[in-house]
Formats: C-alpha cells, sequence, structure tokens
C-alpha cells in the first residue's frame, strides 16, 4: 500500500522530545517576552502608566538587593503568620472533620456551616480579630502576630475541614464491608480505612489553603496594630508614594507563595509516590 | 415514599437548625463574658440582638442617615463595581479556558502562569492598581476581575478536559466539525464546572472590592468599616457591615447555584435523584 | 419475511479487510503487535461477530473499520472507499461498550444529536427519534435524562441512536457486556428483530461465545498475542432466533466448535 508521507509539521507534533522541550520552552519564551517588553517601557504605554508607578524589572532587583536585611525581616514576619496560621488551621480543620466523620448526619450540617464562613470576606475578619487580642499581651507585636495568625487560621479551616471530610467518608466502595467482615473496631477502621484513604483529600486543601494563607497574611497585616510585614510593608510604602519599594516587596511576596508551593508539591509528590499510577 | 422523603428532608433542615442555634447560643455565652469583664464590650463582641436592633435604628448616625441607611447606600457602590468585575473576569477566564483548548500552544504558554497567578497577593496589590489607574472605581472592577478569571479558568478547563474519550469518537464517527463539537458536546458538559468557579469567584469577587474601598475615602463598604473602626462613627457600623458583608458573601454563592439550576436542566434532575437515593 | 440463512456467498462484500497489520508502541517504546495480517471479507447485511478473550485485537480490527485507527500495513474498503471517506458520508453507527450519552440531554435529544449534525429539519429529527424510541420501546421515556434510567435502558438509547441515523454498517463495541444476562437476553432478541427489520450490516465485537452464537450469522474467531484471524466459523441457526434455541443440543455444539476453533484447543 502507498504510505503517505506525513507533513513535517504533524511529525514535529508527534515528536515527544519536541513537546517536552515545547511545554518549557513555550512559557519561558513568554515570561521572556513580558520582562522585555516592561524593561523596554512598552508595557508602560500599554497601561499609560510611568516608570514610578510601575518601576523597571531591573530597579525593583536592585531595591530588592540593596535592602536585603529589612526584606527579610519583614518576610519572615509575614512567613511565620501565614505558616503558624496554615499549620493549626489545617490540624483544626482535619480534627473537626474526623469529629464531624464520627457523627456523620450532624458533622455535614456543621460542615455546610463552617462551608459559609468561607464567604466571609477577610477584610471583615482582620479587624474583628484586632479587637479580640487586645489583651493577649502587653506587647504588640506580639498581638498582633495572634491576630494576624487567628485569621490565616480561620481561613485555613474551612478549606481543611471540608475537603478532609470527604476524604474520611468518601471511601471505595465495598471497602467498609470488607472492614466489618473482619469484625474491625472502629478505631481500625480509622487508622486502616479513613486516615490513608483522607491524606489526597489533605493535598487538595493545601493546594488551596497555601496561597490563600499568604493572602490573608497579607491583608490581615493592612490592619493590624504594629507595623510589621510584607503587606504592611507594601502599603505603608505606597502611601509615601515610594512605588519601587512597594513592588519590591511585591515580588518578595509572590516568591514567598512560589517558594511554599513549591514546598508543597515536592512534599506531595513524596507522600502521594505510590498513589499515582490510578491517574 | 414520599413521607420518608419530606422526613429527611426536614431532618435536614432540623440539623442545620440545630447548628445555628449553637452558634448563636456560643456568640450570647461569650458577649456576656464580655460584657462583663470589658471596659467596651460592642468593640469586641457585641450581642445578636444589639446588631440586630442596630439594623432597625432609625437614629442617624452620620450624616444623618441611619446605620441602615448607611450600609445599602455604600453597598450599592462597592457591590455593582464588584458585579462588573466579576462578570468581566467570568467572560475572560471562560474564553481563555476555550483557547487553551483549541489550541496547545496556548495552552502551554498559559498552563504555568494560570498556577502562578494564585500566587500572586493580587489583594496586597490593590494600591498599586490604584495608583494606576487613579481612579478607585475601576480598582475595584480590575482586581474583582483577575481574582473571578483565575477559578474560572481553571474549572472550565477542568470541565473541557473531563469530557470522556468516547464521546470524541462519537463526535468523529459522525464526521461532525469542530465547531459542532465545541457547541454540541465541550461547551455543555463544562458548564457544571465553569459554575463551580463561578461559586467560588463569586464571594472573591466581594470581598476585593470592599478592600479596595477601604483604601480612599470615597466610600463603599470598606471605607464606612474603617471609618467606623476608627470611630468616627457608631461602631455598630463596622458589625453591620461585618454581618452584611458575610450574608451577601454567602449569598453570592447560592445566587449562582440558583442560576445554575435555572440554565441547566441536568442540576434539577440531580436533585431529583439525589432525593430518591436518600429515601 | 424471514431469513433462514442470512450468510449467502453470492451476496456482495461490503467490507474488505486487506491483510491489516496495527502495530502499538508500549511505554518502554516496544513494538507490540495488535493484529497480524488479519484478511476476510463481511458481506452485505450479514451480522457478523468479532470474538475473542481480551488482548485479542477485536476492538482493535473494529476501530480500523470505523477510521478511529490506521492500519500500520493493509487496508480497509468498504463498498470500495476508504474508512474515512465512509465515515465522512456519515454512514457509520456506532454502540460502545459504554452508552455515551449526553448527560444534558433528554434521551429523545440524545437520540437526535447525530441528526441535528447531519443537518435534519426539526420535523424530521423528532419523527425519526420518534420511530426509533418505539422500536427499541422507549417511548415512555422520551423526556427522561439518561442518569434516571437503568443500564440497560441507557444501552437501548445508544441502540436507537445508532439506528437513527439509516447507517449502512452498524459497528457494535461489546455493548451488552456491562449489563446482567437477563437484560442481556431481551436485548439480544430486541436487536435481532431491529436487524431483520432493517437489513444493516452489523459488525459485533464480544469475548462471549453464546452471545456470538445467539446473534450471528458468522462468527470470526480471533487468536491473541499477536491478534490473528483463527478461525471463521458459520452458524447455521434459522432466523428468528428464539431463547430456547439457547437449549438446543445443535447450540451447543456450535459453541463447542467455536471453542475448539481458538488456536491452542480450548482455552
Amino acid at each position: 500500500m502507498i504510505k503517505k508521507r506525513k507533513s513535517l509539521w504533524r511529525r514535529l507534533k508527534e515528536n515527544r522530545a519536541v513537546q517536552t522541550l515545547s511545554t518549557i520552552l513555550l512559557p519561558v519564551l513568554f515570561g521572556v517576552l513580558i520582562i522585555a517588553l516592561w524593561q523596554g517601557q512598552i508595557l508602560h504605554k500599554i497601561f499609560n502608566t510611568d516608570i514610578n508607578t510601575l518601576p523597571l524589572p531591573s530597579r525593583i532587583c536592585r531595591i530588592i538587593l540593596d535592602n536585603l536585611p529589612s526584606i527579610g525581616e519583614n518576610a519572615l514576619y509575614t512567613i511565620i503568620v501565614a505558616l503558624a496560621g496554615l499549620i493549626i488551621g489545617s490540624i483544626i480543620g482535619y480534627l473537626i472533620a474526623v469529629f464531624a466523620s464520627l457523627f456523620q448526619k450532624w458533622g455535614a450540617g456543621g460542615l455546610t456551616i463552617v462551608g459559609a464562613f468561607n464567604a466571609i470576606p477577610i477584610v471583615a475578619l482582620a479587624p474583628v480579630m484586632s479587637n479580640w487580642t487586645k489583651d493577649v499581651s502587653s506587647d504588640p507585636n506580639f498581638r498582633s502576630m495572634v491576630a494576624k495568625t487567628l485569621v490565616v487560621m480561620i481561613v485555613c479551616i474551612a478549606s481543611m475541614s471540608i475537603n478532609a471530610f470527604r476524604g474520611l467518608t468518601e471511601l471505595k466502595p465495598f471497602a467498609l464491608d470488607l472492614m466489618s467482615s473482619y469484625a474491625a473496631k472502629k478505631r481500625t477502621v480509622f487508622f486502616k480505612l479513613r486516615l490513608p484513604n483522607s491524606i489526597p483529600y489533605v493535598f487538595t486543601a493545601l493546594r488551596v489553603s497555601v496561597p490563600i494563607s499568604i493572602i490573608s497574611a497579607v491583608v490581615s497585616e493592612y490592619f493590624a496594630e504594629y507595623i510589621v510585614g510584607v503587606g504592611r510593608e507594601i502599603r505603608e510604602n505606597i502611601v509615601l508614594g515610594q512605588y519601587p519599594t512597594a513592588w519590591a516587596y511585591i515580588v518578595v511576596a509572590c516568591l514567598i507563595g512560589i517558594a511554599m508551593y513549591g514546598l508543597l508539591m515536592a512534599v506531595e509528590a513524596i507522600v502521594l509516590k505510590n498513589r499515582r499510577i490510578k491517574n | 415514599m414520599m413521607k420518608s422523603i419530606n422526613r429527611i428532608r426536614s431532618s435536614k433542615a432540623l440539623v442545620m437548625l440545630v447548628w445555628v442555634l449553637g452558634i448563636v447560643v456560643i456568640w450570647e455565652i461569650f458577649a456576656f463574658v464580655v460584657a462583663a469583664t470589658k471596659r467596651t464590650p460592642e468593640n469586641i463582641l457585641p450581642h445578636i440582638w444589639q446588631i440586630i436592633a442596630s439594623f432597625f435604628d432609625p437614629k442617624p448616625v452620620a450624616n444623618g442617615m441611619s446605620c441602615t441607611q448607611i450600609v445599602l447606600t455604600n453597598a450599592g457602590q462597592t457591590l455593582s463595581r464588584a458585579g462588573q468585575g466579576f462578570l468581566i473576569g467570568t467572560l475572560i477566564g471562560f474564553v481563555l479556558a476555550i483557547l487553551m483548548k483549541l489550541s496547545r500552544i496556548v495552552e502551554k504558554i498559559a498552563a504555568p502562569y494560570l498556577m502562578l497567578i494564585q500566587l500572586i497577593p493580587i489583594l496586597g496589590m490593590a494600591p498599586i492598581i490604584l495608583a494606576m489607574t487613579h481612579d478607585i472605581g475601576s480598582s475595584r472592577i480590575i482586581i474583582a476581575a483577575i481574582l473571578t478569571f483565575y477559578p474560572v479558568a481553571t474549572n472550565t478547563l477542568a470541565g473541557l478536559n473531563s469530557v470522556e474519550k468516547a464521546k470524541y469518537e462519537l463526535m468523529y464517527s459522525y464526521a461532525a466539525k469542530k465547531s459542532t463539537i465545541y457547541f454540541k458536546m465541550l461547551i455543555p458538559s463544562c458548564i457544571p464546572y465553569f459554575f463551580t468557579g463561578l461559586k467560588i469567584a463569586a464571594p472573591m469577587a466581594i470581598t476585593a472590592s470592599i478592600l479596595v474601598d477601604t483604601l480612599q475615602g470615597d466610600g463603599g463598604l470598606g471605607c464606612m468599616l474603617s471609618q467606623s473602626l476608627k470611630h468616627a462613627m457608631s461602631i455598630y457600623v463596622f458589625w453591620d457591615i461585618v454581618v452584611f458583608s458575610a450574608v451577601i458573601g454567602v449569598l453570592s454563592c447560592s445566587l449562582m447555584g440558583w442560576i445554575e439550576k435555572l440554565i441547566s436542566p441536568l442540576k434539577r434532575i440531580e436533585r431529583k435523584t439525589k432525593k430518591k437515593g436518600a429515601a | 419475511m424471514s431469513r433462514t440463512n442470512a450468510y449467502n456467498p453470492k451476496n456482495d462484500v461490503e467490507i474488505a479487510i486487506n491483510n491489516v497489520s496495527v502495530v502499538f508502541k508500549d511505554n518502554k517504546g516496544n513494538d507490540v503487535k495488535a493484529l497480524d495480517n488479519v484478511d476476510f471479507d463481511i458481506h452485505k447485511g450479514e451480522f457478523i461477530s468479532l470474538l475473542g478473550p481480551s488482548g485479542c485485537g477485536k476492538t482493535t480490527l473494529l476501530r480500523t473499520i470505523a477510521d478511529l485507527l490506521e492500519p500500520t500495513s493493509g487496508n480497509v474498503r468498504v463498498s470500495g472507499m476508504t474508512p474515512k471517506e465512509i465515515r465522512l458520508m456519515q454512514k457509520f453507527g456506532i454502540v460502545f461498550q459504554s452508552p455515551v450519552l449526553f448527560e444534558w440531554r433528554t434521551v429523545k435529544k440524545n437520540i437526535e444529536l447525530p441528526l441535528e449534525i447531519m443537518g435534519y429539519s426539526k420535523k424530521d429529527r423528532s419523527d425519526r427519534a420518534d420511530e426509533m424510541l418505539e422500536m427499541v420501546g422507549l417511548t415512555k421515556f422520551a423526556n427522561h435524562y439518561p442518569q434516571q434510567l437503568s443500564g440497560g435502558m441507557q444501552q437501548r438509547v445508544g441502540i436507537a441512536r445508532a439506528f437513527g441515523i439509516r447507517p449502512e454498517i452498524l459497528l457494535m463495541d461489546e455493548p451488552f457486556s456491562a449489563l446482567d444476562e437477563f437484560t442481556k437476553e431481551k436485548l439480544h432478541l430486541d436487536l435481532l428483530k431491529i436487524w431483520e427489520k432493517t437489513n444493516k450490516t452489523i459488525v459485533f465485537v464480544t469475548h462471549n461465545i453464546q452471545e456470538a452464537v445467539f446473534l450471528s450469522n458468522r462468527i470470526c474467531v480471533l487468536s491473541p498475542h499477536p491478534g490473528r484471524l483463527s478461525a471463521v466459523v458459520d452458524v447455521d441457526l434459522p432466523y428468528p432466533r428464539t431463547t430456547d434455541m439457547r437449549d438446543t443440543p445443535h447450540f451447543g455444539e456450535l459453541v463447542s466448535k467455536v471453542r475448539n476453533s481458538f488456536e491452542g484447543g480450548s482455552l
């Protein structure tokens, strides 16, 4: 039979190496293009703005490098708040889910309400927390930290408890029947079946929580009593008209987010290594 | 059968009722403790009835307007901008998802940035966007749109990618055109996912708009919220706005659910069959 | 009206499978032969089964006919044309293992889907769908959604949709394998009734020997690793077939004959 010659385009499309290369190369080229447009001040023409409001990438980099110690200190406070809130909130969220899975009829109703908390704007939450923690300590830095952590915590509780509840209750068909055929105790069912089943759901929750925890930390810093943290520096510098410094802090906030998300992906890859097959 | 369905439905409502009552009771216990121990309890945790009463109190608190008048007049400004941003963000998110499905090149370029964009603290960038646009109204719209765009795009794309291979083969065997495949198969099947995105995005758009309010003294819910916190007017304005924004956030989410049910007969069926399953 | 034996060598050749081989690459990049030099003809109006265990390439063969897969060597001709030409002329009806219904469309709208794509008028679509619904006995369920139906009813919708376009050739890929025995036997009778009424060529993929014997007038037995045609068995049971034929000694003989025709004897 006559074998049709495939066109060059078709052959490129089907070549695996070309595909992998383009998956990396195309986004990188796009990023380089944007930065070039930015540095070349073409973005400024598009957005109709000046190099003070939208400083050049080179300037932002220089500011970050020149002010590393103070930026580092502010970043550290933000990271502490975000991480502490994330960890405490996720643990509490998981415990709520465990509790709800023990009394499923009542638990599901409770979680609907927890889900509604998700819809409460952080802006409303932050000042309330500031008020509540007035008497926690005489050190304004410390009590601000507590208030900010509480905001992050509350935001993280909702996504973790809802996802973990699904992980603890949405079991594979017949898994429960199998366990009861072994006459397994409730405790055994929990540790051998429900807990392992919930692990992927925990990571689903964390993927949502990690970005939210940083955004919540940044926003709650706006309303905090004590002036510290990446978010507060963004705002203070803008009030003073120092846009380049504010941009430097925005870039730092992004870097914190990327680092935390990358860390999460790495942990997930290790923990769920043997479960990947099913996908 | 009808009877048992009703029983389950009413018992579900009962569960929710008990939970809401439980929260009210806990709130009130703390409110009594706060009232007994703090000098200005209304700053920390007022009684629920005090908040409700403040909604109906015709006494003017600022500019000759009562609490409710302040909340409602400012809410119009905030919510209309949030709504506009939400619509723009939805449109952009949906179109991007379709483009990513249509072209592998667009998909490869956009996929990593779609993940990165959630790690940028957009809310933290609010002051800069305000500085670039010099207009609080368009800042609200832009930020609400950016926050909406991400969940809509990712969820819609997930929906477009969820269509099983056999459906493509069926359309292929009918020699269906590309546009037919999109309009008759891909777009209808991504609708439930699209609405999941909208449900996540709607409260976020409102949060964004309120946050942008706090940056300038031009009115809007956020602006009144910070003025009330600074004691420029009754503190109950603050509590009213917290309650109002929480309720609006939850309602915006359920509104999306109602719209979904309205346009998608499938959703109504699912509810029907779920109820059948429960009975 | 009823045929005693639909297989008649004088009938026109409808589908010619000429030395078809299909080679896949596995994950490690090694070549895997799914089909090795399969060569036979399918005649107009036949009910032919492609029978074999998993891995014998029966579905692969069906896919080469349906233009879902290009053979590595050899070719398939349908009425003298390539499968692609036939597909573009919209002459194939396909039924998959799962019903593949569009869950946002009612049963009737699902049957109308291919007719919409082919540009039938609204009235024609509706009339044809009603006719098909009656044929598969689902008239009462026209306005239900697929998820409100049982698995067997869903598969009947899939069959109605395939027949609705009045295809020249019906390709069925293990359409009943997910159903229980009772539903399956009922659908067997339904399918035969429709086939006798419409005179279409049916290519039916299955791994169930009894099913193949009961339905077809000819069975292509395929053996795995690599997939080869190991025998073609004529089924001389008269049509219309009835359920009690399953209990006749002759039916049993045919089943044993098919079973023994697998390469290397019985499985």
